[in-house]
């Protein structure tokens, strides 16, 4: 119970599969796999929320296949580009239940690169879809 | 079970049947153009950064200033332009000379495990890709990456001042000359400027050799060396545009003159620079906590 103690969350993967092709960006995100069919989603309990420089991400908490709780990073833009986004160092706070949309990682670590993220009411917060070049051209 | 043990535990359940909710109830992702999301308001009587307003809000700002038609004088720079920074400045070079490729050689780092560039030994700060160590990232790179600039205009110098990385130059408007050779290299150069009819002509020399013109595809930067000169010519064609071109003589790294094309910079009416500053320590623990695990595995 030492995990429910610490508040820690919930979970299961799913992998969302989709088609097209890889996604461009500026400036090399090679540790993610930025395929569209590789996309991952996964529901999840927010932890810690690092707004900084270069790049805001924030952590947060799923359970495995085995049931174990896994530690998530997603990581964004600048704080900057968030706001231009609409998201605020205040838009999550530890203990929301969200559903996450990101790139994974080649490596399989527990880690991915936010293209979206839904609250359990349906509401979209951000979408960075466009972004990430992931839209149909 | 303890009594202090219940409160997390009906925390978890509602958590779990919230996100298992979301889960049933959240579209998928799609192809399909996401429904606008509107951006952050600054506070009352502020405005926001170029980078923190996006397109509807540069389109709104247009129209609250009256920018269409505005009148302007040529020879005042003054405002907040541009939020991106003049990206194609910078694409295709002259021929190298044998030095200057093995300068550009030495510029290209690290791969991963599928080999993609890492972009290791970009100093740049630009958290993507590379691991960060807060050198500055120099004149004229700063030209062709910024978050917006601001241009003051001072009886005797003109201040460009930039928000990412929070750092500025100086250009001396009061006729003195560029000291040959400079005393010192400086990252962001040795800078005079004058009018030529209602063009603002900057010259500059004294570049320390360690920054990039700018960065490169798939990895890399273009060099430069000590001996860098540049001209640039920036031009106020209506109130709200800039023109600039750039000429990059260096004959020791380029074979001939790098004369950039003519490229223009939009006035940010409803924006004020902010602060983005590169911070060691935060800059420390974005690498640890997500560039060196995504990049590495570890």
């Amino acid at each position: 119970m030492r995990t429910l103690r610490f508040g820690a969350a919930v979970a299961f993967v799913t992998v969302a599969f989709l088609s097209g092709a890889r996604a461009s960006a500026h400036h090399s995100r090679a540790g993610y796999d930025q395929a569209k069919d590789k996309l991952t989603t996964i529901n999840g309990v927010v932890a810690e929320v690092i707004w900084r420089n270069p790049h805001v991400y924030l952590t947060w908490d799923a359970k495995d296949e085995k049931g174990a709780v896994v530690r998530w990073t997603g990581e964004f833009s600048s704080p900057a580009t968030m706001l231009s986004e609409g998201l605020s160092r205040d838009t999550f706070k530890p203990g929301d239940p969200l559903t996450f949309t990101f790139m994974p990682t080649k490596a399989g670590t527990p880690q991915g690169l936010v293209i979206r993220i839904v609250r359990p009411d349906g509401k979209v917060v951000i979408d960075l879809s466009e972004r990430r070049g992931l839209l149909e051209q | 079970m303890h009594a202090r043990n219940l409160v997390p535990i009906l925390a978890f359940t509602c958590a779990m049947s919230q996100a298992q909710l979301a889960r049933a109830q959240a579209p998928a992702p799609d192809s399909a153009k996401p429904a606008a999301i509107a951006s952050v308001p600054p506070p009352a009587g502020w405005k926001s950064c170029p980078r923190c307003q996006n397109e509807a809000d540069r389109k709104q700002a247009n129209i609250q200033y009256k920018v269409d038609g505005h009148k302007f004088s040529p020879r005042d720079l003054s405002g907040v332009w541009g939020n991106q920074g003049v990206g194609t400045a910078f694409r295709t070079p002259p021929p190298f000379t044998p030095w200057g490729q093995e300068r550009f050689n030495a510029t290209l780092g690290e791969k991963n495990t599928a080999g993609e560039p890492l972009h290791s030994k970009d100093t740049s700060g630009e958290g993507t890709g590379s691991q960060i160590n807060c050198d500055p990232k120099g004149w004229p790179r700063l030209h062709t990456y910024n978050y917006g600039f601001e241009f003051v205009m001072l009886p005797d110098r003109v201040l460009q001042f930039f928000e990412i990385t929070h750092t500025w130059r100086t250009i001396w408007t009061d006729g003195r000359k560029l000291p040959s050779p400079a005393p010192e290299p400086r990252w962001m150069g040795w800078n005079v400027g004058r009018w030529d009819g209602d063009t603002f002509v900057v010259e500059s020399t004294g570049y320390d050799d360690r920054s990039w013109l700018t960065d490169t595809m798939p990895d890399g930067g273009w060099p430069h060396s000590d001996e860098m000169r540049i001209v640039e010519r920036w031009r106020r064609v209506n109130y709200g545009t800039l023109e600039v071109q750039m000429t990059v003589t260096d004959p020791k790294t380029y074979t001939q003159p790098w004369v950039t094309a003519k490229a223009t910079i939009p006035l940010m009416p409803g924006a004020e620079l902010w602060e983005d500053f590169c911070v060691p320590s935060d800059y420390n623990a974005f690498n640890t906590d997500v560039f060196l695990p995504v990049a590495t595995g570890k």
